[in-house]
């Protein structure tokens, strides 16, 4: 069963049945030309056999032939009777035949064709035979042999005479004319070196056949080997990458082969695959390490605090650390839910028209206090710009985008924000003049839990700037970075006014 | 037991600190990596719990540079929990491990076994002829009954007791006993040794004059 799925193995068969097929249809072939030059030329001896013979029962025997009668034992010439009166059927006196003298030498029992005849009169009777006979039933075959003869007179045109029909029985090779008037000339040979030489032959053209069906098979076998092999090597990699190993890739050799393109395109998808199982084993195994500090800060608290008896305002304490690292947990669902809504298409976004330049001097209003703290200055450009989208969700970024800029700031720094209408798009931008981001962490700072400073002092988990990207990519927009150390970072927020 | 403690979020620190005092441990504690190292570095602590992930040095970098001058055990804390970070640590010199979040029971056994460990100890139970100090239970027993000790006076018996033969320093015993931020009042200690010779016998603890004390 196994062997029949194998497309190497069904290809091999039909291969091969083909083959055989082509060799059989050909071996025969020359097996019948070669049969038929061999029995052309042995029916050539005995038709010009035949032919003497019939002449000689035709034809007036030669002086020293007559008979004892004085009566000339052939025949007279068709169309003709020597009385002038029409030919009494019976009874007739059996012929007498005497083999012409140089036909004698064509049945010699030594000769190496060995040729023989039998002259029969119409009613079956032996008129003359050679001595050479051949042993066993040489008339067995007599009925078919005449049933023969007489198709080919029937099928033959009148004005030809009929042909000597030759006949194979056992080792022997037959031909017969039966003449208009009803005598049979028999004559026959042994073909058995004939047959011998055709049975050598046929063995010749199986053994040739044989060797062609084997190097055929073979050559097939590596010929359908090679065009596989891709596709092995296909196959062996989809098994390993199913087994969970992603970094196999297929070994693409011939890119320009139909089976190199598809090589090429299962790994572009295997790539891809790799890198999203990646960047999601990543992402969960980031969540987690973010929940494990605050839940290791509560259990810690906790158990500390029930070790013992403890002061109101111990416990008290205990429990304003366990609610902050709560809070801290809270947030961090909270991001990783908007986050998972957004990937997933979920987050259904209000398609609301808005002045935009309100939304972002509303944010910077509120995080006005915090950058009071921090002793950091907002200056704020505006000019009024509608645009669709979720005023609130869009709110989010802005606020994510300024809290970052007063966070990551010097003391007594600046924050700028601008936003104007520039073919088409509402382009925000925030700059800080902060210790900005180093080119290596800048291209990064998107990706998920992704911290320039590996601290967890600035209280943020990681998350902000993946959100706000995913809000403006859910927007049609785009959100862009750039920085300068020690001299400031500038986010660029652009949205299509008419989305 | 003089125990250094470095990670960066408050709140865990703190808490770890309070825990770790009350169960008698002098503690010390660094809020990132340059200051723990620096503190490692400087002081002959009994053992440190060592975040990974700390700012300015990470935990790994602090070990890797440690291993290079001391042997003082290390307790690595970390929120990563492969393999791969648990062989990491302890290829890198860490004395053990512990994932974020962790039972305090888990954290105070784990310490208290590298401890037991740095001083060649195999169990938790010391005997000195008549005297048996568990160090699991935190209890001294004389005669099989139990002595009542502070805290401190028990790390006293107990530093001694895991240095028994050696001749302990009066500077050893203050950087073993007391915190940074404790005023080492010179007769604190002698306070304490005429205590736990009071409560034990006062062969307990032999006096070498001009060189510190000794359980024999």
């Amino acid at each position: 069963m196994k062997i029949f799925n194998s497309i190497k193995w069904r290809l091999q068969i039909w291969y091969g049945l083909i083959l055989v097929i082509v060799l059989t249809g050909f071996g025969f072939t020359a097996y019948q030309l070669e049969r038929g030059r061999l029995f052309g030329r042995i029916d050539n001896e005995l038709h010009r056999r035949v032919g003497i013979l019939a002449n000689a029962l035709r034809r007036p025997p030669p002086p020293r032939g007559l008979d004892e009668n004085g009566q000339p034992f052939d025949r007279p010439p068709p169309g003709q009777f020597s009385d002038g009166n029409p030919p009494e059927q019976n009874p007739r006196p059996p012929l007498k035949f005497h083999l012409p003298p140089e036909a004698a030498g064509l049945f010699d029992a030594n000769d190496l064709n060995n040729f023989y005849f039998i002259i029969r009169s119409r009613d079956k009777k032996e008129i003359d035979s050679s001595t050479n006979q051949p042993p066993g039933k040489f008339f067995a075959i007599e009925n078919t042999l005449l049933n023969l003869v007489n198709r080919v007179s029937k099928s033959q045109d009148f004005s030809s005479k009929p042909l000597p029909v030759a006949y194979s029985f056992g080792n022997y090779r037959n031909a017969v004319e039966v003449l208009p008037s009803g005598e049979e000339v028999w004559v026959g040979c042994s073909i058995a070196p004939e047959l011998k030489e055709l049975q050598l032959t046929a063995l010749k053209l199986t053994g040739i056949g044989g060797i062609i069906l084997f190097f055929g098979l073979a050559g097939g076998w590596w010929f359908v080997s090679r065009a596989l092999r891709p596709i092995e090597n296909i196959s062996a990699a989809a098994v390993k990458i199913s087994a969970g190993d992603l970094s196999q890739r297929i070994n693409v050799a011939e890119a320009e082969s139909e089976l190199g393109k598809l090589a090429a395109v299962l790994n572009s998808t295997f790539a891809r695959l790799e890198s999203a199982f990646a960047q999601q084993k990543q992402f969960a195994s980031d969540a987690a390490h973010e929940l494990r500090t605050p839940v290791s800060v509560m259990l810690t608290q906790a158990q500390t605090a029930l070790n013992r008896e403890r002061t109101a305002p111990e416990y008290r304490e205990t429990v304003e650390t366990c609610q902050r690292a709560a809070q801290r947990m809270r947030r961090l669902i909270e991001s990783l839910l908007a986050l998972a809504r957004l990937d997933a298409g979920q987050e259904v976004l209000k398609r609301l028209r808005f002045d935009f330049s309100k939304t972002v001097s509303d944010c910077v209003d509120m995080v006005k206090p915090m950058a009071g703290e921090r002793g950091a200055k907002i200056f704020t450009e505006l000019s009024p710009v509608e645009i669709t989208g979720d005023s609130e969700r869009l709110a989010q970024v802005v606020t994510n985008l300024l809290t970052n800029a007063i966070q990551y700031n010097l003391p007594d720094g600046e924050v700028r924000v601008k936003l104007e209408s520039q073919n088409g798009l509402a382009v925000l931008t925030v700059s800080d003049t902060g210790a900005g981001i180093s080119a290596e962490d800048l291209p990064r700072v998107f990706e998920r839990f992704y911290r320039a400073d590996k601290s967890r002092s600035t209280g943020g988990n990681g998350l902000g700037l993946a959100i706000s990207k995913a809000i403006v990519e859910a927007h049609g927009g785009t959100i862009d970075v750039a920085s300068e150390e020690n001299v400031g970072t500038t986010f660029t927020v652009r949205l299509p006014i008419d989305a | 037991m003089r125990i250094l403690i470095v990670e960066d979020e408050p709140d865990l620190l703190r808490s770890i600190a309070q825990a770790l005092r009350e169960e008698g441990y002098a503690v010390d504690t660094a809020p990132d990596g340059e200051d723990g190292f620096y503190k490692a570095e400087n002081y002959d602590y009994d053992a440190i719990v060592l975040d990974v992930m700390l700012p300015k040095m990470d935990g790994w970098e602090i070990l890797k540079r440690l291993r290079k001058i001391k042997k003082t055990p290390v307790l690595m804390l970390t929120a990563r929990d492969q393999t791969r970070d648990r062989v990491k640590g302890l290829d890198g010199g860490a004395d053990d491990y512990l994932v974020k979040p962790f039972d305090l029971d888990e954290l105070f056994a784990r310490l208290r076994a590298i401890i037991r460990r740095s001083a060649n100890k195999t169990t938790n139970v010391i005997e000195i002829g008549e005297i048996k100090i568990d160090t699991a239970l935190r209890n001294v027993l004389l005669k099989e009954k139990p002595v009542e000790l502070t805290a401190r006076e028990y790390a006293l018996v107990e530093f001694l007791a895991l240095h028994r033969g050696e001749v302990v320093t009066r500077t050893q015993l203050y950087e073993h006993l007391f915190d940074e931020n404790e005023s080492s009042l010179s007769n604190l200690l002698d306070v304490h040794v005429s205590n736990v010779r009071k409560k034990l016998g006062a062969e307990f603890i032999v006096t070498r004059r001009g060189h510190g004390y000794c359980i024999e």
